[in-house]
């Protein structure tokens, strides 16, 4: 059924929408190669989880697509039914989330909570599934692996919770990740062996990833390519190194200029300039315009 | 800090775990009174013997050897009495809390992990079933229904399932939106499922909580349907009933009204503290 040969991921003009008809997505359009990771930055309510939630179909209640496609490994997800669909998700993707501390569940121990699914949608035996798990937690470099797997969330601190969730992730081999700030929540020197993690692992196993951040340090590090939003819509879409080497849209350009830089002393911070924010505002509302009397004719 | 050997921490006797171990123990003490009640009652709760009637407690003067509570105005026993109440006042308690949680409990789930019409409808409904005055929608119902204790209970569950509802739709719908419920549906578990072995598990201590204040609360309806004459035929020994029947005779036989009320009063009191108790002791994080 599947295409050998499709993207792993590919999303075509996709309007995620609140139950007033506000616009969360504008027309979002981006793809993803098999093993390729592509980084979704931009400021806070730009959409960028957004994205994540739409392909794993766990949007919030009362938010929905009202446009657009998304198609996973070749599959149009909104021909699906609702079970289908949601089997198609898990068998495909994984998700590693922003805040380890409430991605685990604290009254389950942490074995089940990663061999369910292992067990439940990948059909594996219970002895394959620890196997599994037993080996991606030794990957992620957790050395007492049964003690780990018999603890409640609890017991662990936050950089060995979003270790083991990096696990459970890769755990399935899944052809796609969306990682939504998994560095977000840390401290900077557990950041660095995250990243280098989901790397290695997104090497090994060819995982497209779709990696959400807001930091252009993180982007440069780990991604392909970029596809950089603002209040909901693509403002730029292009491979890492032209996005750094030569930023087209005066927002990227002013976003990399925005990174902190540890020279702090001697270069001023440089915040977006409020005037293009304003102009980018501007350009939205014609938009949704537009997009309101295409609704209504 | 987790060390190699970790195991869960023993129950240490502070003060903090008396309020969990007194509150047990008079409960404890009254199931076995109740279940063993032909045993421990010294006489017959429904034999009356009119030479006997208003001994004094056992402190006073003029009190019986065998009637250690003293008697009422038939001369039945006191704390025979008492016994065989504590027998219906139990039954009652836990057979009403527990068909009040599940049922309220199981709308509360629904309502907060659904939202949507499911929210919406039983909000609504329990809203409205609180603007109702309980104890009187209580009196109302089993006075249609007709009196007994089945009809007790199953008013007790059709008036308070709301607080049931109300706080476990709340707590699911913290649950809900935990990443840990995302994580499970991107694994491909069902709706149901994801409720049933991922929320359930966190909202069950509220749930044990609210189960055991709700025990106290069936108590006290219990009695109050008892005192106006509402449940079990009144020959049949209950708390409510003898609070009643003492109510007329307290200025010279006191000790049918106090002792009753005792018993009832640290049964509730016991319950609702075992609640709260039992909220800590479960939660592994406040623990």
């Amino acid at each position: 059924m599947n295409n050998l040969h499709a993207k792993t991921l590919d999303i075509i003009n996709l309007n995620v929408t609140l139950p007033n008809g506000h616009r969360l997505l504008r027309d979002v359009s981006l793809s993803l190669d098999p093993g390729e990771v592509r980084a979704l930055v931009g400021e806070s309510g730009a959409g960028k989880s957004m994205i994540g939630k739409a392909v794993l179909g766990i949007l919030p209640t009362g938010i929905s697509i009202s446009q657009g496609e998304i198609l996973l490994e070749g599959t149009h997800l909104n021909a699906l039914t609702p079970a289908t669909r949601r089997k198609t998700i898990a068998q495909t993707s994984a998700l590693i989330p922003q805040d380890p501390l409430t991605a685990l569940n604290p009254v389950r121990k942490i074995g089940p909570q990663i061999t369910d699914p292992l067990t439940r949608i990948h059909g594996w035996t219970k002895a394959r599934a620890l196997a599994r798990t037993r080996e991606l937690l030794d990957r992620v470099h957790i050395r007492n692996p049964d003690r780990v797997l018999n603890s409640y969330p609890h017991e662990l601190s936050g950089g060995m919770r979003q270790r083991i969730l990096i696990a459970a992730a890769f755990a399935p081999s899944p052809r796609l990740i969306v990682a939504d700030e998994p560095t977000t929540a840390l401290d900077v020197t557990v950041q660095k062996e995250i990243l280098r993690l989901i790397r290695e692992l997104q090497r090994e196993t060819g995982t497209g990833v779709l990696f959400v951040t807001h930091d252009m340090g993180v982007v440069a590090k780990i991604s392909q390519k970029v596809t950089v939003l603002f209040g909901g819509r693509v403002v730029e879409d292009a491979p890492t190194h032209r996005i750094f080497e030569n930023p087209e849209h005066a927002y990227t350009r002013a976003l990399i200029a925005a990174t902190p830089t540890p020279n702090a002393s001697t270069e001023p911070f440089r915040p977006v300039p409020p005037a293009l924010i304003a102009e980018l505002h501007r350009e939205i509302q014609a938009d949704d315009d537009r997009f309101s009397k295409r609704a209504h004719r | 800090m987790v060390d190699a050997t970790y195991s869960p921490r023993p129950m240490r006797f502070k003060i903090r775990n008396l309020r969990l171990w007194l509150p047990l123990l008079w409960i404890v003490t009254l199931i076995i009174a109740a279940v063993f009640a032909p045993i421990f009652a010294p006489h017959d709760p429904l034999a009356q013997d009119l030479m006997l009637e208003r001994l004094p407690p056992f402190f006073i003067d003029g009190s019986e050897p065998g009637h250690l509570l003293g008697t009422d105005s038939l001369g039945r026993d006191v704390l025979s009495r008492m016994i065989y109440g504590a027998r219906i006042a139990l039954f009652v308690s836990v057979i009403a809390a527990f068909s009040t949680g599940i049922f309220g409990s199981t709308l509360g789930l629904i309502a907060g992990y659904y939202g949507g019409w499911w929210d919406r409808v039983i909000s609504r409904l329990v809203d409205i079933w609180m603007a109702f005055p309980p104890v009187l929608f209580a009196v109302l119902l089993v006075a249609v229904i007709g009196t007994g204790l089945t009809s007790v209970i199953f008013a007790i569950a059709l008036i308070d399932w709301t607080r049931f509802a109300r706080v476990i739709r709340a707590e699911t719908m913290v649950q809900a939106q935990m990443d840990y419920v995302d994580s499970a549906r991107i694994g491909g578990a069902r709706r149901m499922a994801t409720l049933l072995s991922e929320i359930l598990p966190n909202v069950l201590p509220s749930i044990i909580a609210l189960l055991a204040l709700e025990m106290g609360i069936a108590v006290i309806v219990e009695a109050i349907l008892s005192f106006v004459n509402l449940s079990i035929s009144s020959d049949d020994p209950t708390w409510g009933s003898m609070i009643s029947e003492g109510r007329g005779a307290i200025h010279f036989a006191w000790w049918v009204l106090l002792f009753p009320l005792i018993a009832l009063f640290l049964t509730v009191l016991s319950f609702s503290t075992l609640g709260e108790g039992l909220k800590k002791q479960f939660d592994p994080v406040l623990k």
